[in-house]
């Protein structure tokens, strides 16, 4: 049943065999133990080069939006904190100024539910100013 | 220096902005078995009975235990951990709450069988495969219809599904507040049933060690203490 993969997660290329019906976060959490990418829902976002929480930052330092996230009191429970991140890091990485709107925007697809997310918006801003 | 006025920074936050929190999906414990949970389909149903022959047949499981192995164990039910009485004063009824029903099903989902498997997909595929034999009976899905007479009753120690009819406040100056009032308007409201929700799924693990005859359970919780002393005292029976 199983099918042999092959995937680069964080500048690292991982070979295997997974069932088919796998999610990739469960290939993620359980066999590479890369935790930080959360099961929130079952719906899934594949793409051939993968970076997770994990291969954000640069070796023993804080990303900018890491810091920023901190900075700005964006989270409390910490759960959807990874997602938020990434999904902030790609929008910077194709506009790094965006507005207001720009960000609820392209954070549509995470959900938070202890923030009420105004401290968010304020990490990403607080990143691209200060990237 | 004081921290009273100061805007204080959080000390977890490391762990959560670079992924290194403990979320307890996040935790593996050396031999960690996997559980998958038999729910009912059905919103109101007697149990005739139980199969679970070709589900413990199933590759990779390790048990399967359903409600009528509860009901001949010392596992006790879930207490209610709120309780709120009559207006009159009377205790209010708390029918019994095992923790896999054995009898009957009370609503959609309610746990009747449980399957420990190796894997997360032998406990789910299994599951799949334990057969229950259910007598479905009319369900009460309304809180208006279901206090009537002659409406599907859910516990039998609760007429008219009323456990409890609890009032707050002084209800003589409530009606004389009315009586006297100028212009009286009336409104129903219909409120959905309240649950918390917080983003992380509900997840558990339990662990034994046989060493020290020792339980520790990791779950994500506002209250570990109320569950600790809630579990040990009802359901389980340890001191």
């Amino acid at each position: 049943m199983a099918v042999p993969i092959t995937v680069t997660v964080n500048s690292q290329t991982h070979s295997g065999e997974v069932e088919p019906r796998t999610p990739l976060v469960s290939y993620l959490r359980e066999v590479l133990s890369l935790t930080g990418t959360h099961v929130g829902c079952d719906t899934s976002n594949c793409g051939a080069e993968i970076t997770t929480i994990e291969g954000l930052a640069p070796e023993g330092g804080l990303h900018p939006l890491q810091e920023a996230f901190r900075e700005t009191h964006g989270l409390q429970c910490g759960f959807c904190t990874p997602g938020m991140i990434l999904a902030a890091w790609q929008l910077l990485e194709r506009n790094e100024n965006p507005s207001d709107a720009e960000i609820r925007h392209s954070l549509e697809g995470n959900f938070c539910r202890c923030t009420g997310y105004d401290n968010i918006v304020k990490a990403v801003q607080h990143a691209a100013q200060n990237a | 220096m004081s921290v009273l006025g100061q805007s204080v920074k959080r000390v977890e936050d490391q762990r959560f902005i670079t992924g290194k929190g403990r979320y307890t999906d996040d935790i593996t414990l050396p031999n960690m078995t996997f559980a998958a949970i038999v729910r009912s389909p059905h919103a109101h149903a007697n149990i005739k009975g139980f199969d679970t022959a070709a589900a413990a047949a199933a590759d990779g499981v390790v048990a399967v235990f359903t409600g009528a192995d509860i009901a001949e164990s010392d596992i006790g039910g879930l207490p209610c951990g709120w309780q709120v009485d009559f207006k009159s004063g009377e205790t209010m009824i708390e029918p019994a709450h095992p923790v896999l029903a054995s009898e009957k099903v009370r609503h959609v989902g309610d746990p009747v069988a449980i399957v420990i498997a190796e894997t997360r997909e032998a406990a789910a595929d299994a599951a799949e495969r334990v057969a229950v034999d259910y007598e479905v009976l009319d369900a009460a899905v309304n809180a208006v219809d279901a206090i009537k007479d002659g409406a599907p009753q859910v516990h039998a120690e609760a007429p008219n599904n009323i456990p409890f009819d609890w009032g707050l406040g002084d209800a003589d100056a409530a009606a004389a507040a009315l009586d006297g009032a100028a212009h009286v308007t009336t409104l129903e409201f219909d409120n959905q049933r309240i649950i918390p929700n917080a983003i992380e799924p509900r997840c558990a693990i339990g662990d034994y060690d046989d060493a020290r005859d020792h339980y520790t359970l990791y779950t994500s919780s506002q209250n570990p203490h109320v569950i600790r002393l809630l579990m040990t005292a009802f359901v389980m029976g340890l001191p």
